[in-house]
């Protein structure tokens, strides 16, 4: 009998093949087949009898560990999964293909390693380091009163041989100035130092980071500007005194060239009425200049609106009627 | 090999000697565009002593009506960056298997990308013994992820024979 030889590479016919497998043309032939196939008769050895053991699935039990099986997410093995699965769209009067060889089985994402019960596993495990949320806050107002700085972040899950995404660096803070100690004059100057990331309906300061690679270096930086602004708001530089009239961001009466001018057209018409002489500040506390005042206020502050502007007219009617 | 439409026929027969069935063949002017056939992915059908498998049997523009994606990444989702970075990773690793196994792949790769990991899913033949499967197997993952710096699992399947779906 002739000794396991090594065929030898050459272009040979198809029916010489002993081999049951029918493959395509588009498979080498010219491969040498080492795996000594066609010794159909037992030979004196066990050595050269085809060894290929029984799928798990005639072993498993009913009962069975089905972790063990399936302990981490892994592709599907039809002989590990002791279910008669079909996949595929079938010929004219066949069946979907079996489990055996179907790659589309291997494709699809399969969630084995997920029973019930694997999962009732994992959160026992997990639960060792877990721990409770803090009784104390159990509303929102309290988490706000307790924590008023919310921080942002968002981490990106990806496949490929780099985990870092650079969109998870950025960083955005956000907290109510009115959690801040400010007074008012701390409180006009940070409003201008962030100029836009201040919203004045909800009165939310958001500042948002990106310049760092890091997502930790761009949240030290976000709480490295909060400090310096609140600091730097604190603080009167001898410069702001210079503030004019086109700086501010309020309209205010006192000392106002409104206020001036209702007191200088007040007392000429006093004056030429030869009337007792009245005061400025009894004429300021009179009831028309306070109606007049707090319209033209509404007017520069809150804009042209219909209310503002007929507010306006009444307080002029009412104030010229003075004379 | 589809011939190319061509409208305007004017020019000669020629009958070409020894060649009867050429004698239809005429040098004519080609007024319109070729329209050629398309042949992407396709196994022609011949006189039904082709198996072919699943994959091989379905065209391409049965992707996501009665076939999968053969490569799993989130480089194609909205948003994700790196896509093309993994279709040439794909690509390589598919050449790759294909001499590593030779001969031995039963059907195309299934690659599966899960974080960092590089999970390759083959189906094999038994033309090589056991102890040399296991030895490719080990360097085929230690070579991609020497290659790749990931985590490379390589997760093989063997199979008697390939698995016919049709004959073409």
């Amino acid at each position: 009998m002739a000794a396991p030889m090594r065929r030898v590479a050459r272009p040979r016919p198809w029916a010489l093949r002993a081999f049951a497998t029918v493959s395509s043309p588009a498979s080498d032939p010219q491969v040498a087949n080492t795996l000594k196939t066609e010794n159909t008769k037992t030979s004196k050895s066990g050595k050269n009898r085809k060894q290929i053991p029984n799928p798990r699935t005639t072993k498993m039990t009913v009962g069975q560990d089905w972790m063990s099986v399936y302990p981490s997410s892994a592709p599907f093995k039809p002989s590990a999964v002791p279910l008669p699965i079909r996949m595929g769209y079938p010929v004219e009067k066949g069946v979907p293909m079996a489990k055996e060889g179907n790659l589309e089985l291997l494709k699809i994402p399969n969630f084995l390693h997920l029973t019930p019960v694997a999962i009732k596993n994992h959160c026992a495990a997990l639960k060792d380091f877990c721990t409770d949320w803090p009784s104390a806050l159990d509303s929102d107002e309290k988490c706000e009163k307790h924590f008023p700085i919310e921080i942002e972040t968002a981490n990106y899950v990806s496949a490929g041989p780099s985990l870092y995404n650079p969109k998870s660096r950025v960083v955005t803070l956000k907290v109510k100035l009115s959690k801040l100690n400010l007074d008012d004059h701390a409180k006009k100057k940070f409003i201008k130092l962030v100029g836009e990331r201040y919203c004045k309906n909800t009165d939310l300061l958001t500042i948002t980071t990106d310049r760092c690679p890091l997502q930790r270096q761009n949240y030290d930086y976000a709480m490295y500007l909060l400090t310096v602004l609140y600091h730097e708001s604190w603080k009167t530089e001898e410069w702001e005194k210079k503030m004019t009239e086109a700086d501010m961001e309020e309209y205010i009466w006192e000392n106002s060239r409104s206020e001036k001018n209702v007191l200088k057209t007040l007392l000429q018409i006093k004056a030429s009425e030869k009337t007792s002489a009245v005061t400025k500040e009894e004429l300021l506390g009179s009831e028309e200049v306070e109606n007049y005042k707090k319209s033209v206020v509404a007017l520069k502050n809150a804009g042209d609106t219909e209310n503002n502007l007929s507010q306006y007219k009444e307080a002029v009617k009412k104030l010229l009627n003075l004379i | 090999m589809a011939a190319p439409l061509f409208g305007g026929r004017c020019g000669l027969r020629v009958a070409v000697a020894g060649a009867p069935e050429l004698l239809a063949a005429c040098r004519g002017l080609h007024a319109t565009a070729a329209c050629c056939k398309n042949r992407a992915a396709r196994v022609r059908v011949g006189k039904g002593d082709k198996p072919v498998t699943y994959e091989q049997a379905h065209p391409p523009h049965y992707i996501a009506h009665r076939k999968g994606w053969l490569s799993l990444h989130t480089g194609n989702l909205h948003g994700e960056d790196g896509a093309a970075e993994r279709t040439v990773e794909d690509v390589f690793i598919r050449k790759f298997l294909r001499g590593t196994f030779p001969g031995c792949l039963a059907d195309e790769a299934v690659l599966k990308r899960r974080h960092n990991e590089l999970l390759v899913c083959a189906l094999l033949l038994r033309r090589l013994p056991p102890a040399k499967l296991y030895f490719l197997l080990g360097y085929s993952e230690a070579l991609l992820a020497a290659l790749y710096k990931c985590p490379v699992r390589l997760c093989l399947q063997t199979l008697a024979a390939r698995p016919v779906y049709k004959r073409l």
